[in-house]
């Protein structure tokens, strides 16, 4: 988690600011440089520092001005500042403090005191950090508020497992759950909500409450039609104030253990895959709909799938096909069907594939990482 | 038109990109073609940017089209049934 740190340096002597982002490059920075508080608005509109260092005194828009500017933005508020000074007049510190600034540095001050501060300051917001998201797991665990189960679940006729690996063991946005409704139908829930970390973690709650009500409601009035619950999840996030604006993809199956039969819809999600134990093929099984919360009307339809025995039906987020390739990104659904394919033909077990594919891709994860196998007895 | 210039659109650029995009939209142009050239990828962040100014657009009765799409991340929006939503063209000629 140790990535390279950015520090933003606003100041309008040129010859001050060379020196002082050199000397943040060498000890091991990312420096942006901005001459007035106007350059630097300009650079923050694409680039997210973990630091401000801003001189105090400069023409046109001064040191406070620039603060109040940040202060206004609700995505720039919140980054540490630091006013870099000639004056040491204490009235015109105490301004500067009450403006929220982590501290005040005299342009005195050796440069490599400068950087020490600004370490100790970058070091004790990630404490902070670190603390913050210990809290809310200790929270979340207290409420008995989870997003991934503990425990796999017993189907009649099917063995399933899971595996799940949020992105930098952040709790994130996939969301993955088992719905015994009766003796007969089960249903098996993966999500996956847009967004990172925290942000889609916090959602997820709300996104399982209205899923879970439309399985439960729907079995209650008879209803087994996946595609139905789905179309009636999209129109109550659609119309929910604070969700219609978050996007998800959902991968709604639901087993009948009478019949052995899968039914399954989708939103969004990926196509799943279906393997042949008799073939050694692995065939794509697609499905219409759109993601949850993009138009009311989410074009959702349904498809019957029959394993046959040893068959095993896999569904995944996007995170298992995404990787790190010669330092970029890439998603490729092929490429991890072919080593899924590979692996499969060799042995079924999913603790092999766990071994074998899932956690070796670990190291170059992107993303939360989640998938379901069900395997055909 | 808009060309983003960024080889992996993600949370950071995700933000900037769409309030550029609605900026755009904002002042009434009719379409707005959005070139995706240079993008290796996209993450959920910026996929879920690109439906909101999409959502922004067809609120205002305007158009938006996505244009020189890379393979992946074209095969990656085919997958998840996108490509029924937004207008792809293979070059800026074919989209006006």
């Amino acid at each position: 988690m140790n990535s390279t740190k950015k520090i933003l340096l606003v100041d309008d002597n040129q010859l001050f600011l060379k020196i002082l982002s050199r000397a943040f490059i060498k000890a091991g920075f990312e420096c942006l440089n901005a001459e007035s508080g106007i350059e630097a608005l300009d650079v923050l509109k694409s680039a997210t520092p973990d630091a401000i260092l801003s001189d105090y005194d400069m023409p046109g828009m001064n040191g406070i001005e620039f603060r109040q500017q940040l202060l206004a933005d609700e995505l720039l508020k919140d980054i540490p500042f630091i006013f870099l000074t000639n004056i040491s007049d204490n009235k015109i510190m105490v301004e500067g403090f009450n403006m929220q600034a982590v501290d005040y540095i005299i342009k005195d001050t050796p440069v490599h005191v400068i950087i020490s501060k600004l370490n100790n300051l970058l070091l004790t917001v990630q404490n902070q950090l670190e603390i913050s998201k210990h809290e809310l797991k200790k929270a979340a665990e207290a409420l008995n508020v989870k997003s991934i189960p503990n425990t796999i679940p017993h189907i009649n006729g099917f063995e399933v497992d899971f595996w799940h690996r949020p992105y930098q063991d952040i709790p994130g946005g996939d969301f993955i759950d088992f719905i015994k409704v009766n003796e007969r139908y089960s249903f098996i829930v993966l999500g996956d909500i847009m967004g990172k970390k925290w942000m889609a973690w916090f959602f997820t709650f709300s996104f399982l409450s209205y899923i879970r009500a439309a399985v439960r409601f729907g079995i209650l009035n008879k209803e087994y039609s996946v595609s139905g619950i789905l179309q009636k999840v999209n129109e109550v996030i659609c119309l929910d104030d604070i969700l219609k604006d978050i996007l998800s993809s959902l991968s709604l199956l639901m087993i009948d253990n009478e019949t052995q039969q899968i039914s399954y819809a989708g939103a969004g999600d990926l196509p799943l895959l279906h393997y042949s134990a008799k073939t050694g093929e692995l065939t794509q099984v697609n499905s219409d709909g759109l993601l949850l919360g993009l138009f009311a009307d989410g074009r959702y339809t349904e498809t019957n799938i029959t394993l046959a025995k040893n068959d095993q039906l896999f569904i995944f987020t996007d995170g298992m096909i995404d990787f790190m390739i010669n330092g970029g990104k890439k998603s490729d659904y092929g490429h991890f069907a072919a080593e899924l394919k590979a692996l499969l033909n060799k042995s079924n077990s999913f603790k092999q594939l766990k071994e074998n594919l899932f956690e070796p891709a670990t190291a170059m994860q992107v993303d939360d990482c989640s998938i379901i196998s069900i395997y055909k007895d | 038109m808009i060309d983003v210039d960024v080889s992996e659109a993600n949370l950071d650029n995700s933000a900037a990109f769409k309030s550029e995009v609605v900026a755009l939209l904002d002042k009434h142009r009719k379409t707005v073609i959005i070139d995706l050239g240079k993008i290796e990828y996209i993450d959920s962040s910026f996929l879920g940017a690109l439906v909101a100014v999409l959502k922004h657009a067809l609120a205002a009765k305007l158009d938006i089209k996505l244009i020189n799409l890379k393979k992946d991340v074209y095969d990656l929006l085919l997958l998840i049934r996108l490509d029924r939503v937004f207008k792809i063209y293979n070059s800026y000629n074919e989209a006006i």
